[in-house]
């Protein structure tokens, strides 16, 4: 058992070191995992810390992969300065569109009809990418170039490894900031009871459009980052299996620690890394029922095996 | 450890064991397993073994075909390296799961590429999945890869062969015959995805081309299944032939909303181009008597094709069950791929991917699923014999056979 600061500075040491011991394959391996923390931190500060339910997260990591897709393809627009902030950038204004339609209206809503309208958002972007053939419909857009930064490329392996760690690492200490701030511990105060916060004064649904529209501004980066790093976008990457697994990630690591979203997508994708080796033809019912025993059994996730008790000032997993 | 058949263990599970036995305490249980998906050969030689990545869907929505798919694989495998393996060396395969899922797919094919290091990659059977994989193959993991599913045509990436009919294969013969054998007036109900758009361009050309009429061409969403308003605008507006390209699940209601209508009771043809022994069970025999296909291989080619029969015979005595040999899923173009690829390494001399390239150009077989099959140079795609069937009584029976080896006309 040791503290969460502990845990958080013992993966930072691991991931800073981690190329130096590996072979190429693992190298990209990791950045794949890296990219899809971001996309699970993003879950992790609008429920474990807002307390709104998003199904829908892949809606904004999708839409920006396909719009930085484009850029590459069309514009031939590939530069780092360029894809990423505009995948922060699509993320940040679908997310507050979205926000905007479902938490702005006149009557607060329930927690259901959130997790309903990003699910169906998410729904109807990846049957809209389907059908929609300037956006290549089933089939997605393949053969994205390589990033560049000026005249190089950043190609998968330890370059772009140490591109995802570093937005990692930044994305990890704002949110870390963010919900220790008074901004956070509001949103701690609407989670936990969101008529009494609303009562004291604050825009209760103002505070969460800001912070969804900031989540959806991270799984945008992370979109950017994972369409450069595979190569291509499907419209799969904005639907309901891809939503329902970033639910999966930050469940398994226990919600609302942020460093839990983290452990959840390394155990996950390990587990899955493993069981495909082991058992290809049955390995997805295997890691299925695995998930389930652990949420069954340990709901605060796998953080609740390192970290025992709450940690002062912090606010506990999803209550 | 390793016995024939060749499970194993091997030096690189090794050191996933002991990456995962620090990095995750869950997998400590399941790190005691079957090892990795490594079929060995039973023998060695000095240069080691060729290896041969296989990546299909052994898993999710599609995994039946994906399943035929790495046993005719294995199948092709064994049979190499009883005559010797190629150049003298036996062949290996990898298999991993690209599990209906594309995200997954390109994880498990870079194993294939970054980590097994192998020769050369057979599989993918989606188009998406094609899109998904291909990159991390040919462009960033200068790897050959050979694609076996009948698909809409159009993929010239260099390195990248197709061995599974093409629209052109699929209408150039077919098209005329079912004028022959049903008439004029055709709809064309589809699917909504890339696949059927261009295959019905391809046929509307040809329909219209043999003096053909298109009464119309309609897309509709991949999971509907309620089609009464299009089999309402088939009765009422006389249509003889029915070139349909819906998939399942929408296929089987369709089919038999269209039966209940008296379709083929009046003299309607229905056919479908992607229809093998695995999507006859769709629905009941009657109510798809006399369904035409027309594909590089169907079962009853076996009666006269001795080479065909001879691999038929071989899948279902090692493959007994439920998945079976069939060329809808992308099996027959795998074994043919497999074939060629094996004809193209022998003439290089040399695993080296240009080598192979240049040599599987122009690589011939002459034998295989339907027969002989021959790469149209300079075009990577395969030229081959098609079959058209008619379903009787639940299997098919062979109404036509092209002439020759029919081309692909693609790149």
């Amino acid at each position: 058992m040791m503290p969460a600061r502990a845990l958080e500075g013992l993966l930072l040491v691991v991931f800073a070191l981690l190329p130096l011991a590996l072979q190429p394959f693992w190298v990209i391996f990791v950045t794949r995992v890296l990219i899809l923390a971001l996309l699970a931190l993003s879950f992790d500060l609008v429920w474990g810390f807002a307390g709104i339910m998003s199904f829908g997260q892949a809606l904004f990591f999708g839409a920006a992969g396909y719009v930085v897709a484009l850029l590459a393809r069309d514009a031939g627009v590939t530069s780092v300065f360029v894809v990423l902030p505009a995948a922060l950038a699509v993320g940040l204004a679908l997310a507050f569109l979205v926000a905007s339609f479902l938490l702005l209206g006149r009557h607060p809503p329930s927690i259901t009809f959130v997790a309903l309208g990003t699910l169906t958002g998410s729904y109807a972007g990846d049957r809209l990418a389907r059908g929609w053939y300037y956006l290549g419909g089933q089939n997605g857009i393949p053969s994205i170039p390589p990033m560049t930064a000026g005249p190089a490329q950043v190609s998968e392996g330890v370059t772009y490894y140490y591109l995802a760690l570093a937005f990692l690492i930044a994305v990890y200490a704002a949110c870390r900031f963010l919900v220790g701030s008074q901004f956070g511990l509001a949103l701690a105060g609407i989670r936990i009871n969101e008529a009494r916060m609303a009562f004291f004064g604050y825009s209760v649904q103002l505070l969460k459009a800001v912070v969804f529209s900031v989540a959806g501004a991270i799984a945008g980066i992370a979109g950017g980052l994972y369409a450069f790093h595979e190569g291509f976008v499907w419209p799969n990457m904005l639907g309901v299996i891809l939503s329902t697994q970033i639910v999966l990630y930050a469940l398994f690591g226990g919600v609302g620690t942020l460093i839990g979203a983290v452990i959840g997508v390394i155990a996950i994708e390990i587990v899955s890394f493993v069981l495909a080796d082991a058992y290809p033809t049955v390995w997805p019912v295997i890691l299925g029922v695995l998930l389930l025993v652990v949420i069954l059994f340990r709901p605060s996730g796998l953080i609740s095996l390192f970290v025992p008790r709450r940690i002062p000032g912090e606010v506990d997993g999803a209550a | 450890m390793s016995d024939k058949s060749g499970l194993r263990d091997s030096a690189s599970g090794m050191t996933r064991r002991r990456f995962l036995g620090s990095a995750a305490w869950t997998t400590g249980a399941i790190a005691t397993g079957a090892g990795s998906w490594a079929i060995r050969p039973a023998w060695g030689a000095a240069t080691g073994p060729i290896k041969v990545g296989i990546a299909t869907d052994l898993t999710g929505a599609i995994g039946y075909a994906g399943n035929a798919n790495a046993n005719i694989a294995k199948l092709a495998m064994k049979e190499i390296n009883a005559k010797g393996g190629i150049l003298g060396r036996p062949i290996e395969l990898y298999i991993e799961d690209t599990a209906s899922n594309e995200a997954t797919a390109v994880a498990n094919v870079r194993k294939l590429i970054q980590r097994d290091k192998v020769d050369v990659v057979f599989g993918g059977i989606t188009s998406s999945m094609r899109n998904a994989i291909k990159d991390v193959i040919v462009t960033r993991g200068r790897t050959l890869y050979i694609y076996p599913q009948l698909y809409e045509g159009k993929e010239c990436t260099p390195y990248i062969f197709c061995t599974g009919p093409t629209p052109a294969q699929q209408c150039d013969e077919f098209i005329p015959w079912l004028m022959k054998n049903g008439g004029k007036r055709f709809a064309l109900p589809s699917a909504n995805y890339v696949w059927p758009h261009v295959l019905n361009q391809y046929a509307r050309k040809v329909i219209e081309g043999n003096g053909g009429e298109v009464i119309f061409e309609e897309y509709y969403p991949l999971d509907q299944v309620e089609y009464s308003a299009t089999v309402n605008k088939i009765m009422t507006n006389k249509v003889d032939v029915v070139f349909n390209t819906v998939i399942p699940p929408g296929v089987g209601p369709f089919f038999k909303q269209l039966y209940e209508a008296g379709f083929t009771k009046r003299g309607g043809r229905l056919s479908c181009v992607y229809y093998d022994e695995n999507t006859l069970n769709i629905n009941a025999p009657h109510e798809i008597e006399g369904l035409a296909s027309c594909l590089d291989y169907f079962r009853a080619v076996t009666k006269d094709e001795p080479g065909s029969a001879r691999i038929q015979a071989e899948y279902d005595k090692q493959f007994p069950g439920n998945i079976v040999f069939a060329a809808g899923s992308a099996a027959t173009g795998m074994y043919r791929g497999l074939k060629l690829w094996q004809a193209a390494v022998t003439e290089a001399r040399s695993v080296d991917r240009e080598a192979v390239a240049k040599a599987l150009d122009h690589a011939k077989i002459s034998e295989g699923p339907g027969g002989p099959a021959e790469m149209v140079p300079g075009k990577r795609h395969c030229k081959m014999r098609m079959y058209t069937a008619v379903a009787k009584q639940g299997t098919y029976d062979i109404v036509a056979r092209s002439k020759g080896l029919v081309d692909p006309k693609e790149c």
